[in-house]
């Protein structure tokens, strides 16, 4: 799990704010070719979106919350955002998702974000 | 993190980097309209269809079986392995026609079997010569045998459909006997202002949910105007589990009754009276036996309207414990809707217990469809040649916004597929396009509202049913009749 200082925070903020809704937030198997978590932490990271994010966020795409998988997001800051909430969004306290489930979580996240959608075969 | 900089200015960082992203933050999204949901979708006739437009894993293919449907909800085959479809004959939008079964023809044309009355028909079984399906809601809902020659005998009658949801998806058991699921009256137990926009409550003034078992209220109750009489400022107090009007009291005990809102029942395939297999479903859609022999129930959960509105809860996938309590109206999934920062609608009240007691915990759902999806049809791969043998599949209807709720972007629309054993959700048949959404949205002939999916008897192709186009306009549901269209998906290679 990467730690990055709030000054990178600043950087990924403008990163995000030029990237938001540039870039297609759908990494699901059409779009992206078969999907196999590479080992079981991201596997389990798969699982904890599944049972604890999907609803508002599904596939990482935008639902009733924003999307996720589009953005770069520093991993401190989704941390943060999850054991805290924001807005709309409730805190997950440890009894919610344990610290061993959400490091698995954002390691998932950024996996998903950083698989190839280039393989999408798009209409003309 | 960097030396010298406070956690609290990091924090404080953090915060506004968080807020500039979250577009749905809490009084921004109390604020704006929902502009982003499958409201946006317009439709001018003839639909389209084109598989191209619909995006399968690699190695798969999809392909048009037949069009021009009204309202199809389910899909059943005979021993020869021929297709039927069963049309409910009534929409969201209050519009009724009339139900009934065809056949699917070879070449896409299809037989009328039977046609009835009190719709809608939610689903279609087929054992030995006849046909089962689930209804109603203008009169108590029935579960019907059909015969090949169209005739119809009831096997059970006087079930409490006549509110928001109805009776779904007749399955035989390994048991052989017939499981449905027989929704609520309402979103959370409370009689509202919701329903009359519905229609129903103008109908059936006294109608309401009858839990299974006895239940004791926490005597929570809900003032709304009145729209049952004429005076404008007429206001009305409602608690659970009663008729509209009626107010209830803490430690006030609600005799449970069979048949009930709320729950997975079954009946000998001759008829008796319905046994209750599990209870606290807000409105269990689909059923499937897994190859393992359990039975799996797709449930649609609250919305955020009415009386008593719970936000942020997403469609459920249940493996079903027989005898068990799911939750609903006070619980989603294990979570209690006491939990405010979860459940209270930005700017609105908070659903707290309108029960005082509960009868267990629920269980932990398999996962969590995107909130206002409509998990619909589910079913099962059993064979390796179309591949994720004992993976579920599941169909989303799309989102009702802003009826339902407010959402940012269009929700469902598409089958997903279910690794049951390890709790993961992947996009198996999704429209392309930059967002997701239905075909009418995206200006192509992809899938509408998928409704029900089903393999062929010998495993080797997905049959996804599409209800059709139903745009929303003014808040209102409006279905378009003869949209409806029944796809097949095949394995073609050995990508997957």
């Amino acid at each position: 799990m990467s730690r990055r200082s709030p000054s990178a925070g600043l950087l990924a903020l403008a990163a995000a704010l030029l990237f938001q809704g540039c870039g297609s937030a759908r990494r699901d198997a059409p779009f992206t070719g078969p999907q196999t978590p590479p080992n079981a932490e991201i596997l389990l990271g798969a699982r904890v979106f599944a049972s604890s994010c999907n609803g508002c966020h599904p596939g990482g795409t935008q639902g009733i919350g924003p999307a996720l998988n589009n953005k770069p997001l520093p991993t401190w800051l989704m941390r943060f955002q999850v054991r805290h909430g924001l807005g709309a969004m409730p805190a997950f306290g440890s009894d919610d998702i344990s610290d061993a489930q959400l490091d698995a979580l954002l390691d998932y996240l950024v996996w998903l974000r950083r698989l190839d959608t280039t393989r999408e075969v798009r209409m003309d | 993190m960097a030396p010298g900089r406070s956690v609290a200015t990091s924090w404080f960082i953090a915060a506004v980097v968080a807020a500039l992203m979250l577009p749905a933050g809490g009084c921004l999204h109390r604020i704006l309209p929902s502009e982003g949901g499958g409201e946006e979708a317009r439709f001018t006739p003839p639909r389209r269809t084109d598989p191209q437009a619909v995006a399968v894993p690699s190695g798969y293919r999809i392909e048009v079986v037949a069009t021009g449907l009204t309202f199809p909800s389910g899909i059943a085959f005979d021993e020869q392995s021929r297709p039927y479809v069963v049309e409910a004959g009534y929409a969201y939008g209050e519009v009724v026609l009339v139900p009934g079964i065809l056949r699917i023809n070879a070449d896409g044309s299809t037989t009328e079997i039977a046609r009835g009355d009190n719709p809608p028909w939610n689903g279609i079984e087929y054992r030995d010569g006849a046909f089962f399906v689930a209804g109603g809601e203008l009169s108590p809902g029935r579960i019907l045998r059909i015969g090949m020659d169209g005739r119809i005998t009831v096997i059970v009658d006087g079930l409490p459909s006549t509110g928001d949801h109805h009776p779904n998806g007749p399955v035989f058991g390994p048991d052989g006997k017939l499981y449905w699921g027989e929704g609520t009256a309402t979103n959370s137990g409370v009689v509202g202002i919701d329903n009359f926009d519905f229609g129903w409550l103008k109908r059936y003034p006294q109608f309401h949910d009858v839990p299974c078992r006895d239940v004791t209220l926490a005597g929570r109750n809900y003032t709304t105007s009145n729209p049952l009489t004429e005076a404008p400022d007429d206001r009305a107090t409602t608690g659970a589990f009663v008729p509209f009007g009626t107010p209830t009291s803490a430690g006030q005990v609600v005799r449970g009754q069979l048949p009930c809102n709320g729950a997975i029942l079954r009946v000998s395939p001759t008829g008796g009276a319905p046994e209750l297999v599990a209870w606290g479903l807000r409105n269990p859609f689909g059923l499937a036996w897994s190859p393992d022999g359990a039975l799996y129930v797709t449930e649609n959960q609250y919305d955020d309207r009415g009386s008593r509105p719970v936000f942020g809860a997403g469609d459920l996938l249940w493996r079903i414990q027989p005898g068990s309590w799911y939750g609903w109206p006070d619980y989603f999934g294990s979570r209690p809707l006491t939990r405010e920062d979860w459940f209270r609608p930005p700017g609105g009240p908070s659903p707290g217990f309108v029960l005082q007691s509960h009868p267990n915990t629920p269980p932990p759902p398999v996962v969590q469809f995107g909130v206002h999806a409509a998990a619909t049809g589910i079913d099962f791969s059993r064979s390796a040649a179309f591949g994720y043998p004992g993976e579920a599949f599941v169909a989303e209807f799309g989102d009702m916004a802003p009826a339902v709720g407010k959402t940012l972007n269009p929700v469902g629309f598409k089958v997903v597929r279910v690794d049951v054993a390890n709790g993961t959700i992947q996009d198996f048949a999704v429209n392309r396009g930059g967002t997701n959404g239905p075909a009418s949205l995206l200006e192509h002939g992809g899938l509408e509202r998928p409704v029900a999916v089903r393999f062929s008897p010998d495993g080797q192709a997905l049959y996804v049913v599409d209800f059709g186009v139903m745009t929303m306009e003014e808040k209102r549901p409006v279905p378009h009749p003869g949209t409806g269209v029944v796809w097949r998906i095949t394995r073609t290679g050995a990508g997957r």
